[in-house]
């Protein structure tokens, strides 16, 4: 007759577990591989959005667009954001055929810096003036984007993150301007563009020491 | 997304015309969508497919910043071209039925109209032009081989 003999087993349960424990302990420890990374571009819808809130400098620039906008009023509040993105689609289009252009970095720099000079300065510019001022630096800012753009995956999509990241926060700085409706608005908000402004010097510092 | 986008767009559009008119842009559109089915659509038409689809977008998203709403035949007409560009670029990217999945967001008239109603036309507008932003790189991305932006790692 067959019996079981569970004396025997017990030995090749622990052994059993022994191999379910190393392997969990493997995969506790292993790191995810690195190989290829820092090769080739990000690319996707996410990607793309993400990207204008990884640099402070295209950040601060879209806010202050935004910021500035409402602070002037009709009808740049609304002429500031829909230049920006069509000046933005333009230069992107030029770092795409890589026309040539003035050193980048500096002319975002120099945006985020006279927009920042701008709010501080309460600069009430006409609307032609701040819209040719608004699609100058839109220039730059979309040449970067459009150099950056990656065709390895989904650019469509990577685009369409960027534009729509670049909007909210052009969205976001008329928000801020809303404050001017308050007693201590218009002193708060000439705070923010004169921080704006000391960063767009840093920005500018490090455009030339590179 | 190319359908998704000029049905968005239409429904930006929709948004500055009066409510009358948007039984009969639904039935233009779907007219448009069933008339661009039933074509038979060869492979390397693609590009011309797409191509096409970003122009109605930018064409239909620039509608939105006219001072007033669309005239009805005109509307019929954006509907139409709408429908028919919608699934010329479904077909081209593999199935007629995909342009189905982008409908319903020509929807977005029903929160753009509470929206420019109690903020005005200025949000839509706004929003409108992005549109037109991501048609402008898309269509000129479709001319570049390989964008300047792409580098190849040492597995390609």
């Amino acid at each position: 007759m067959y019996s079981r003999q569970p004396t025997s087993s017990i030995p090749s349960v622990l052994s059993r577990a022994r191999i379910v424990a190393a392997a969990a302990m493997c995969t506790l420890l292993s790191n995810p591989a690195q190989a290829h990374m820092g090769t080739g571009l990000p690319g996707g819808f996410v990607s793309g959005f993400v990207h204008p809130f990884q640099g402070l400098d295209h950040l601060l620039a879209m806010i202050s667009v935004g910021l500035w906008g409402a602070f002037l009023g009709r009808p740049l509040i609304y002429v500031l954001p829909v230049v920006f993105p069509a000046m933005m689609a333009a230069g992107a289009i030029m770092g795409m055929f890589s026309a040539p252009m003035p050193p980048v970095q500096l002319g975002i720099a120099i945006s985020v810096l006279v927009l920042g000079g701008c709010i501080a300065l309460a600069l009430r510019a006409p609307v032609w003036m701040a819209s040719l001022v608004v699609a100058m630096f839109a220039l730059f800012h979309g040449y970067a984007h459009g150099k950056e753009l990656p065709s390895a995956a989904d650019p469509v999509s990577y685009s369409a993150g960027f534009v729509i990241a670049t909007g909210l926060l052009h969205i976001a700085g008329i928000g801020v301007g809303f404050l001017n409706q308050h007693p201590m608005g218009v002193a708060a908000i000439r705070g923010i563009g004169v921080i704006i402004a000391t960063l767009g010097c840093c920005f500018l510092w490090q455009a030339f020491g590179s | 997304m190319a359908s998704a986008l000029l049905f968005t767009a239409l429904g930006l559009v929709l948004t500055f015309t009066p409510r009358r008119d948007w039984p009969t842009s639904a039935i233009a559109l779907l007219a448009g969508i069933g008339a661009a089915g039933v074509l038979p659509y060869p492979r390397n038409w693609l590009e011309g497919a797409f191509l096409g689809c970003w122009i109605s977008v930018s064409g239909t998203g620039a509608m939105v910043h006219l001072g007033r709403g669309l005239a009805p035949l005109a509307l019929v007409a954006m509907s139409l071209n709408a429908g028919f560009w919608g699934t010329a670029a479904s077909a081209a990217s593999g199935s007629k039925l995909a342009v189905l999945q982008a409908l319903p967001c020509v929807l977005i008239f029903l929160p753009a109209a509470w929206l420019a109603a109690k903020f005005g036309p200025l949000p839509i507008k706004v929003v409108s032009s992005w549109v037109i932003v991501i048609a402008v790189l898309a269509a000129t991305l479709q001319m570049l081989p390989v964008t300047p932006g792409y580098l190849p790692d040492h597995l390609e």
